[in-house]
């Protein structure tokens, strides 16, 4: 189970990348957040940001899954 | 309290604490690190989401105390871009009144303004842009007398004058106290800008060691506003640079900038073994 979760589900681009990008920035490697957005923009946006960022992401639902590089 | 003197003032509690409990000889607690509230997320959001940029960025600039010298054409976009950006004290130096002739290029001064003193003009405005950090205007003229007084304490200094015997005072300061050091000058349609890093890199007086004896005043030369606002937001960009090292500055050299021809170009200058400010650090 990941030990950190954010829920961004209320925010906008690029709100929700800046939240979950705070977030990984307080994490250590190899560190999971699972990061709870709304269907649309978000769940295009933020995988791709992370995964840019050299993350690990995967996509489960509503439910981005990034591992932390 | 804003934000930014709350911290300090925690900072300062935070030491005399720590001081106590070292001289007490028991182990030292980690003081927590600190967090950006929700506020300064919001404002500073379209720069924290740069890749280059992120916490530990925005909190260097948040603590850090930066003083500009001038409040004029290279003074004002270079204050309002570090009020904006979070810098957490500026002080902003500038010892003459806001002229009607001053409002083509100088955007921190507005035409009700005229007769004002221009440090207590510029503060105003910076504290409308950003009331989480700290201003403080100075009535003063920076010269050799008071500038090593002046740039003590500082994390970085920013000369935004326009002459050479404030800007050679301005650097023999700063070497002497390591505070690093920003210059830039411009004119008709032309600059430059200087990064400097006191003891690492080529300083102000080791790129020119003396005063050119035709150097133009700005009043007999003319100087067009955007210029003007390339040059002091160059300037503000390197002063971003050296808070955070997010990229590296223009150091151990200059930039030398055409706005006519749009020609930017990148002038190396090392350092001199005898520079009177550099040579010894």
């Amino acid at each position: 189970m990941p030990a950190r979760t954010l829920d961004i589900s209320a925010l906008t681009c690029p709100m929700t990348w800046v939240r979950t990008k705070l977030e990984l920035e307080r994490m250590a490697p190899g560190e999971a957040l699972e990061v709870r957005c709304s269907a649309g923009e978000a769940l295009d946006q933020v995988p791709r940001s992370a995964r840019e960022a050299g993350h690990g992401v995967s996509v489960e639902g509503t439910t981005i899954r990034i591992v932390r590089a | 309290m804003s934000d930014a003197s709350r911290r300090g003032f925690f900072r300062e509690l935070a030491s005399v604490v720590a001081s106590a409990r070292e001289a007490a000889a028991e182990p030292e607690p980690e003081a927590p690190p600190p967090e950006l509230t929700d506020a300064e997320i919001e404002r500073y959001s379209r720069q924290l989401v740069l890749p280059e940029w992120g916490a530990a960025a925005q909190l260097a600039v948040t603590e850090a105390s930066v003083l500009v010298i001038g409040a004029g054409a290279l003074g004002a976009p270079v204050a309002l871009y570090l009020a904006g950006a979070g810098v957490g004290r500026i002080g902003i130096l500038d010892d003459d009144a806001v002229e009607l002739s001053n409002l083509h290029r100088q955007l921190l001064h507005f035409t009700p303004d005229v007769g004002v003193a221009k440090a207590e003009s510029a503060a105003a405005k910076l504290r409308y842009l950003n009331p989480d950090i700290v201003i403080e205007p100075y009535q003063v003229h920076a010269d050799a007398e008071n500038a090593a007084a002046l740039v003590e304490g500082q994390n970085l200094v920013v000369d935004c004058s326009d002459s050479f015997a404030t800007r050679y005072a301005v650097n023999a300061a700063c070497c002497a106290a390591r505070v690093p050091l920003v210059e830039a000058g411009v004119l008709g349609v032309s600059g430059l800008v200087m990064s400097i890093k006191p003891g690492r890199t080529a300083c102000y007086r080791c790129a020119f060691p003396v005063e050119p004896h035709d150097a133009p005043r700005c009043a007999d030369a003319g100087v067009l506003g955007p210029a003007a606002g390339v040059i002091g937001s160059l300037q503000a960009l390197e002063a971003l640079k050296l808070l955070t090292g997010v990229a590296p500055p223009i150091a151990d050299g200059f930039l030398q900038v055409d706005l006519a021809t749009a020609e930017f170009l990148r002038v190396r200058a090392g350092r001199r073994d005898d520079c009177p400010d550099c040579a010894n650090l």
